[in-house]
């Protein structure tokens, strides 16, 4: 299959710009359908669903590296953590606009990951996988222990909201629909991207290493790239995190955000287009139906996560798949 | 600038410490090895020997190597439910290695919660092996249970170096190790050595804990933490034999405590992760495993 998708440019492109099934838009409209719902009932859902769409965005540029190029990084709290402080610490202490201030911020995280990825991502497997799970741990630690800039356990109260000129967005339905709309647009960014030149290259670098390089395709600069974008993203949705709740500690962004994150993603499909969307919104949708089961909830999680990583681990969006003839896997 | 007699109390501390990174970071390894999965869930059984030994101790009464004996054997035989329930299908399905690793933590996930519910979450600890104040060499106190640490961790590589190289199981895990598919043509029972495998680590990683427990508590949340660190001594070992895992659970350990005394309690952390990255970026194959520039 590889090998006829490397001899034949022009049909595999075409192909490469794959199509939803029935099954995948069926899956997008229930959560469109949950989302409205949500905003119609109000409450306490409205939170949920507003943390679902930071996941979802955070998940977006996950699945960037993880799916399309597949690399692994369990550590992008790291970078989530600096959006999400440095959204704080310029919007509190210097009284910066918020959109200002998410902006800045994405562009710290971004060199950060241009100078961390650097050197870690010419690891490869488990090695890689601990060595971003280790940074995501360090940063963690340094925003427990610098607190003279963190504010330690104390963490950062009083974060405006979500804003542009004077203009702030002090309703929580409207915070959901503002949200709902940064989803959309990274979607349509990261759709861009994965469409083009670049993102071809990335799929190609997650087919084959040696093959992509052999079609001239410098993979550490795509990896890196890759690693860059994706902690773009996760600036992001740290610094929205940080808006919409108004408060955040060390714990917001700990290890414990890389797992949620990776079951979203695992959840919902990686490497597909839509599986961080619907991956982000089941997942935080899930835990408040098991609430109900009381101290079970963490229990019937994990359960869940473990039947679905062990019976359908392409996750909810490739379910569609099951009815046609199964390709076999690399593992 | 810390005195020497605290220098010479932390490497103590260290050397006692990095012992039990060391036996948890053989668990790793003998995992590893036998399969190429890295079981995230390891630092589990290290909690679950803890908990299992007091739990016997003290609701039953039995003497403290009974309990320690009993407990080693049903974390193994958890370990074992493990690797049938969750690893082998995955492993059958050719799943992702990622999915795997998450796989693992969601293990983790489900047996501590399990543990809160049956066994509850309060701390909880139990008496030093040999009663009896630290031993005092000069200014330098030693905990007798160093003493238990080190010597059932000198008679755990020796009879696991023994078992690999003697025993015909334990070649047979060895020769999975070098080459699955080989030793299956060979008749080695591959997915039965994987139990052995999952069986050997949780076991060596329930030793861990029952060791370590007097010093300090066990809860259901230690397991993470010792996870990490055995993970990382494995890493500075370079997955290689149980000695130079051993080793490298002593190093770290040792520069753990070092960094508490020069950097305070906080940086522990980060000084080992830190070390972690500068061995993954410098010496891939770990500390022991030459120079060579292969990750």
């Amino acid at each position: 299959m590889t090998s006829l998708s490397i001899t034949s440019p022009k049909p595999a492109a075409r192909a490469a710009r794959a199509r939803l099934d029935w099954f995948q838009i069926g899956l997008l409209a229930v959560c469109g359908l949950l989302t409205t719902g949500a905003l119609i009932y109000g409450g306490y859902l409205l939170t949920v669903f507003q943390l679902a769409m930071i996941y979802g965005i955070f998940c977006i540029g996950l699945n960037f590296f993880m799916g399309y190029t597949g690399q692994a990084s369990f550590g992008q709290n790291a970078f989530a953590c600096i959006g999400g402080y440095g959204s704080a610490i310029l919007c509190v202490q210097y009284g910066w606009e918020p959109a200002l201030a998410l902006i800045a911020s994405m562009v710290v995280a971004g060199v950060a990951a241009l100078l961390i990825g650097y050197p870690t991502l010419r690891l490869r497997g488990h090695y890689l996988a601990m060595a971003t799970f280790s940074l995501g741990l360090i940063t963690y630690d340094i925003s427990i222990q610098w607190t003279s800039l963190t504010q330690g356990y104390m963490g950062y109260a009083g974060i405006p909201p979500l804003g542009i000129a004077g203009f702030e967005i002090e309703s929580e339905r409207w915070k959901l629909v503002a949200l709902a709309a940064l989803l959309g647009f990274a979607f349509w960014i990261s759709q861009r991207m994965r469409d083009s030149r670049f993102g071809r290259g990335l799929r190609a670098i997650s087919g084959s290493e040696n093959g992509a390089a052999a079609l001239g395709i410098r993979v550490p600069r795509f990896k890196l790239i890759a690693f860059v974008i994706a902690a773009l993203y996760a600036s992001a949705a740290g610094s929205l995190f940080a808006h919409t709740v108004g408060f955040i500690s060390p714990e917001v962004f700990g290890p414990q955000m890389a797992i949620i994150t990776f079951t979203m993603l695992y959840v919902g499909g990686v490497g597909t287009m839509i599986g961080p969307i619907v991956g982000a919104i089941v997942a935080s949708v899930l835990p408040e139906i098991f609430r109900s089961v009381g101290k079970f909830q963490d229990i019937a999680y994990a359960v869940v996560l473990l039947g679905m990583l062990i019976y359908a681990p392409k996750g909810l969006s490739s379910l569609g798949k099951l009815f046609r003839p199964r390709k076999k896997e690399e593992a | 600038m810390p005195s020497v007699v605290e220098l010479v109390q932390s490497l103590v501390n260290g050397i006692g410490i990095g012992l039990i990174y060391g036996l948890i970071a053989i668990g790793f390894c003998v995992i590893y090895n036998a399969s190429g999965i890295v079981n995230f869930a390891q630092g589990v059984f290290v909690m679950l020997g803890g908990m299992f030994a007091h739990t016997i101790l003290t609701h039953y009464g039995l003497p403290i190597w009974l309990s320690a004996v009993l407990a080693t054997i049903l974390v193994a035989g958890v370990g074992v439910l493990v690797q049938i329930f969750v690893i082998n299908p995955m492993w059958r399905r050719n799943a992702p290695l990622f999915a795997i690793i998450l796989a693992t933590l969601a293990v983790q996930l489900l047996i501590e919660q399990v543990v809160i519910l049956t066994l509850g979450d309060q701390p909880r600890t139990y008496p030093e092996f040999t009663s009896g104040g630290p031993l005092k060499i000069g200014p330098i106190a030693v905990g007798y249970q160093l003493f238990w640490v080190l010597g059932c961790g000198a008679v755990m590589v020796f009879s696991l170096q023994q078992f690999f190289n003697r025993t015909r199981m334990g070649r047979a895990l060895r020769a999975c190790a070098q080459n699955r598919e080989a030793a299956a043509l060979l008749g080695v029972p591959v997915e039965r050595m994987l139990i052995v495998a999952f069986a050997l680590s949780s076991g060596l990683g329930a030793a861990a804990g029952i060791l370590i427990t007097p010093t300090q508590y066990t809860a259901y949340m230690v397991g993470g933490p010792f996870g990490i660190n055995g993970f990382i001594a494995a890493i500075i070992g370079g997955f290689g034999s149980p000695p130079a895992a051993l080793i490298g659970g002593i190093f770290l350990g040792v520069i753990q405590s070092e960094a508490i005394v020069f950097f305070g309690a906080g940086f522990k952390n980060i000084i080992s992760l830190t070390l972690l990255l500068v061995v993954l970026l410098l010496f891939p194959n770990g500390l022991f495993g030459g120079l060579t520039k292969r990750a």
